[in-house]
């Protein structure tokens, strides 16, 4: 007994190293990982920073943290004609380290005098890499912050999501008659209702944390259409021949379900997880960004946050503002759905290259 | 007048676990009008030979030495627009489960006239339909079948189908792999006597491949024994039958049982294929042989085939050890 | 056969109704109604207040308004707006309705075309350097965070190149004294672009039988050219002229959407056909193809492609389902009135009627969706339609 169990872990790890190897040759998958790693090194750099104190958490905490920029000014007048010698159009005036004093209410400053004033959003400096926003806090630390965020409401929904949908879809493949066409109908059901309006009614009746949305976003998400694609592989396991001569040699029903149809379902539920990662990071950043949520910082709160101040229109003055927070996003779901595309490559023979 | 000839054709194929030798020094040549069998277990190199002629092989599969010369003009070194031209109305192939040569959304008659629009541009649809109706006759099948989708017909029919395909447009040799393995043996026999007919009205030159010798002996007028990539014997079919030299040959012939003669127990081979990974140059039957010489235990000895008789050619190996 | 038919619609029904029975829910478990900006208003009396609830119905419980509701909606009364009133909710669906369809309409051509295209593309390029750098890009720009992406194209070319105009869909200057409403035009631009397509595919379907290629696609040329230049002429010519420059304004505005729209779009199909495509190029057949000394061209388009079109057919089915869902935000950003915002509208402002019908629109149209989803593949795949007709 002891040697079958060996043995059987044994198969086990090979397995898992060809498999790994297998991956490795896929581009997309590594290039896909090499993201993820990215981030996720980022989002445990930032307790690592706190915790050893590199960095002061009044300052750099992305939610509460304070930064002081200052920077000098000179006090202009902007004329009420252009082009002159100095400006060629409006939007010229004031310059880059200048100010105009018709907008100083608390100073007495005369042109041509240089004032000091507290510069947020500042734009990037040793100090601060990303710089900061309107509020003083650090971008970069805010970008960490958002990638933690994104990486534990995108893990718990897909995983609660996959859970739900591989067990429902499997139940409905086995047990087949009445349990399987309500599963179907169900799912139908869900699949009916517009996602984006249904997110907005739950926002609207109840406060949406990180971890509601999580599960909100996992239970829709397993209810739905994936039932429906799980049950197929599923069915397509029934039939296979060792499932026969599972039943024969006596195992219960709920043995085969879960020794022999879970294994070979697995793969594809896998796929799914990874793939629905980059949908819940999606979606949070879009209730984020249409200020539904009850969340601290994350990066579609930063966008939302630059939206409602003015800052987008303003091009690439304050790129700072905008740039990080989109591009994160969009590399961090990317990178999730290429190391899916990779591990597809590995359990779909016919995609690989040889 | 030899219609194909290839010399000394070697081709491996790349995989993560190295080099995988599928052709070694493989020489042979077909003349115009008869039938050359290749015959072999599975894993041997049959399909490997039959795919480098017309450059079909697999992407990672590339050949490193040799010539193919098919008519005279050498075939390896040329370009893909150059091979298009000789593919089907030069040579043609008639695949190994040819039940999933046809596309499956396609009808069967557009699929053969694709083919025949490819080289002969020109014909008119009804040419085309003429032509068609024509293969289907010779063949066996009736013309109706052109409108019918791939799904529609049964193995048989299919494969009576492919064999059409394979010769609409008048090629000169066309390459028959395994063409019956999947079918039961009524329809075998009736397939076997298709080809033979149409070989014998079209004056085409056959390439015949099977892992089934009965099949050789009945369809062909020489044969190749090909084993782990190299051929090792070689010559007229009679002869080979008659006067089998090579232990794997000896070997082959005695698996199979015959309706004459007394009951005999079968032999059969201890052991597997081996690998065909960075070998060397030694005789790969060595490990399996009956009754291998010292030579053959040392691995020393290179594989070469030299002549025994008229039109019967051996591995040099297999010369002593009889 | 037919007791399955039969069962499943069966289920449908009551699929349906249970939706309805949902939404209502969901709609009501919103905290406070429509009517509490009246609360707002010192000078209302707190009895008008109650007055206007007790009209609408809204002072009765839960399961009595179901009811009510589910009643009225089989007899096909959808009640009025709260919001808008005195408009019904069917006016206000048909008067945002083409406005969406339009933009959506273009926008799934153009991104399925598209998508098809460099999909199979790639497929075939496999392993190549451009194939991983061009699949990459497209993964990033399907999963670029669409909000943000859309102010920066708005404010790219809107704002900083001043090419094209920043939302909504028209100039109101230049309809100042139209004779047309904004529907009118709609509609006519909808049944054009409808006819026109209807007409190309008509003309690729009867040409299949021309037995020369070259023939073949000439034709096809120029019968494209002739529905060019037909359409030209159509636009130019009486009634049509006049409409013709409040078109060209609606057209003009559709420019930016449609394009950004159609950058995140385009890559979800391309994907699935790279994906789809590269297990059709194991079969067989294709081997069997390049035996016959068929150009790679070819064999990519005409067999590996025709195959790999089942799924994505399919996938571009159900995506159309999801056209009003995606349009939220695209209509939100880009100010365009269309579903999308009816719907965001109506369930912020808790106008029930309105958000009612809204989610019973979808609701049915996910269901004919799903419906000729099933249609179309068994007309694409012989396979499946020989076994459907017996």
């Amino acid at each position: 007994m002891k040697n079958q169990k060996d043995i059987a872990k044994d198969i086990r790890r090979k397995a898992l190293k060809k498999n790994w190897s297998m991956f490795r040759q896929s581009k997309l998958g590594m290039i896909g990982l090499y993201i993820v790693l990215f981030f996720l090194f980022l989002s445990l750099l930032q307790p690592f920073l706190f915790i050893t104190g590199i960095w002061n958490k009044g300052v750099y905490d992305p939610v509460v943290g304070y930064s002081e920029q200052f920077q000098e000014f000179l006090v202009v007048e902007c004329p009420t004609e252009y082009p002159t010698d100095k400006y060629k159009s409006r939007s010229d005036c004031p310059g880059k380290l200048e100010v105009n004093v018709k907008t100083l209410f608390y100073s007495d400053a005369q042109v041509g005098e240089t004032i000091v004033q507290n510069l947020q959003p500042a734009p990037p400096s040793s100090k601060h890499i990303l710089g900061t926003d309107s509020l003083g806090r650090d971008v970069f630390s805010q970008v960490m912050e958002g990638s933690q965020v994104a990486f534990l409401l995108g893990l718990l929904s897909a995983t609660l999501g996959v859970g739900i949908s591989t067990l429902l879809g499997t139940i409905a493949a086995f047990f087949g008659g009445k349990v399987d066409a309500y599963l179907m109908r169900q799912s139908d059901l869900i699949l009916m209702l517009p996602t984006l309006p249904l997110l907005f009614i739950i926002s609207a009746f109840a406060e949406l944390k990180v971890w509601h949305l999580a599960v909100v976003l996992g239970t829709i998400g397993g209810l739905g259409g994936s039932v429906i694609t799980i049950k197929s592989q599923a069915l397509q396991v029934k039939v296979k021949p060792f499932v026969d001569s599972a039943r024969i040699t006596g195992g219960s029903r709920m043995n085969i379900l879960f020794s022999h149809v879970l294994p070979n379902v697995a793969p594809l539920a896998l796929l799914f997880m990874v793939f629905s990662v980059t949908g819940a990071i999606a979606s949070e950043s879009v209730l984020s960004f249409l200020g539904l949520l009850n969340i601290d910082m994350s990066w579609g709160l930063m966008i939302y946050l630059a939206q409602v101040e003015g800052f987008i229109f303003s091009g690439m003055k304050f790129w700072w503002l905008i740039l990080p927070a989109g591009l994160s996003v969009t590399f961090l779901a990317g990178g999730f759905y290429l190391v899916g595309r990779g591990l597809d490559e590995v359990f779909n023979p016919r995609l690989r290259k040889r | 007048m030899n219609i194909l000839e290839v010399k000394n054709l070697d081709m491996n194929y790349e995989t993560l676990e190295g080099n995988v030798s599928a052709v070694k020094n493989v020489s042979f040549s077909v003349k115009q009008g008869e039938s050359f069998g290749i015959v072999g277990e599975s894993g041997c190199g049959k399909t490997s030979v039959a795919m480098s002629l017309l450059q079909l092989q697999a992407d990672n599969g590339k050949i490193t030495n040799g010539e193919i010369l098919f008519n005279g003009k050498d075939i390896v070194s040329l370009n893909e627009t150059e091979l298009r031209d000789i593919r089907w109305s030069g040579i043609s192939i008639v695949f190994q489960g040819a039940m999933n040569s046809w596309n499956p959304v396609v009808k069967i008659g557009e699929q053969i006239r694709e083919a025949i629009r490819e080289h002969y541009p020109n014909k008119s649809k009804e040419d085309n339909t003429n032509k068609i109706n024509e293969l289907f006759e010779i063949v066996g099948l009736d013309s109706s079948i052109s409108e019918r989708y791939p799904h529609e017909l049964s193995g048989g029919m299919k494969q009576r189908a492919v064999i059409a395909l394979a010769l609409s447009c008048d090629p000169k040799l066309i390459i028959a792999d395994e063409p019956t393995t999947a079918l039961d043996v009524v329809i075998q026999d009736q397939i076997l006597k298709e080809i033979r007919k149409v070989q014998d009205i079209l004056g085409l030159s056959l390439i015949y491949i099977s892992h089934d010798i009965a099949v050789i002996a009945e369809m062909t007028d020489n044969m190749a024994v090909m084993y782990a990539g190299s051929i090792v014997e070689m010559g007229k079919t009679k002869n080979v039958f008659a006067n089998p030299q090579h232990s794997y040959t000896k070997m082959l012939l005695e698996s199979t049982p015959s309706i004459v003669g007394e009951k005999k127990k079968l032999r059969s081979l201890d052991g597997e294929p081996p690998s065909l990974i960075d070998n060397d140059n030694c005789c790969l039957f060595s490990y399996r042989c009956p009754n291998p010489t010292d030579n053959c235990k040392d691995r020393t000895v290179e594989m070469q085939l030299i002549k025994f008789d008229d039109e019967h050619y051996v591995d040099q190996c297999c010369k002593d050890c009889g | 056969m037919y007791k399955y038919v039969l069962r499943r619609i069966y289920q449908l029904i009551i699929v349906f109704f249970l939706f309805l029975v949902t939404s209502y829910v969901l709609f009501d478990s919103i905290p406070g109604n429509a009517f509490q900006s009246l609360l707002l208003n010192p000078e209302l009396p707190r009895e008008a207040y109650d007055m206007v609830i007790q009209l609408y119905g809204l002072d009765k419980p839960l399961y009595e308004r179901v009811i009510l509701y589910i009643q009225n909606f089989f007899k096909g009364d959808f009640g009025y707006s709260y919001v808008h009133y005195p408009r019904t909710p069917i006016e206000l669906i048909a008067e945002r309705l083409p406005r969406t369809l339009m933009l959506f309409a273009m926008v799934n051509i153009v991104a399925f075309y598209t998508g098809f295209l460099i999909g199979k593309i790639l497929a075939w390029r496999r392993g190549s350097k451009s194939e991983t750098w061009i699949t990459v890009t497209s993964v990033f720009s399907y999963t670029v965070f669409y909000p943000w992406f859309a102010l920066m194209m708005l404010w790219f070319f809107g704002y900083k190149l001043d090419w094209l105009p920043i939302g909504k869909f028209l100039y109101p200057e230049k309809w100042y004294d139209s004779p047309y409403d904004s529907d009118i035009i709609f509609v006519s631009m909808i049944k054009f672009i409808a006819v026109a397509s209807v007409l190309q595919m008509l003309a690729f379907v009867y040409t299949r039988n021309i037995e020369s290629l070259s023939a073949r696609r000439n034709v096809r040329f120029a019968s494209f050219t002739t529905l060019i230049v037909g359409s030209l002429i159509y636009w130019n010519t009486g009634e049509m002229l006049n409409q013709k420059i409040y078109a060209m304004d609606i057209a003009y505005h559709m420019i930016l959407p449609v394009f950004t729209v159609t950058v995140v779009a385009f890559a979800g199909t391309a994907l699935l056909t790279r994906t789809t495509m590269m297990e059709v190029m194991k079969d067989d057949f294709i081997l069997t193809a390049r035996a016959k000394g068929i150009s790679q061209k070819r064999i990519r388009d005409r067999h590996a492609a025709r195959n790999a079109l089942l799924p994505v057919v399919t996938s571009f089915i159900f995506t159309i389902v999801t056209i009003i869902d995606g349009s939220v935000l695209t209509e939100t950003i880009f100010s365009w009135p269309g579903m999308g915002q009816l719907i965001l509208d109506s369930v912020l402002r808790e106008d029930i009627p309105v958000a009612m019908a809204s989610f019973s629109f979808i609701g049915v149209f996910a269901l004919i969706a799903h419906f000729i989803a099933d249609i179309s593949y068994a007309y694409l795949d012989p396979r499946i339609r020989i076994q459907s007709q017996g």
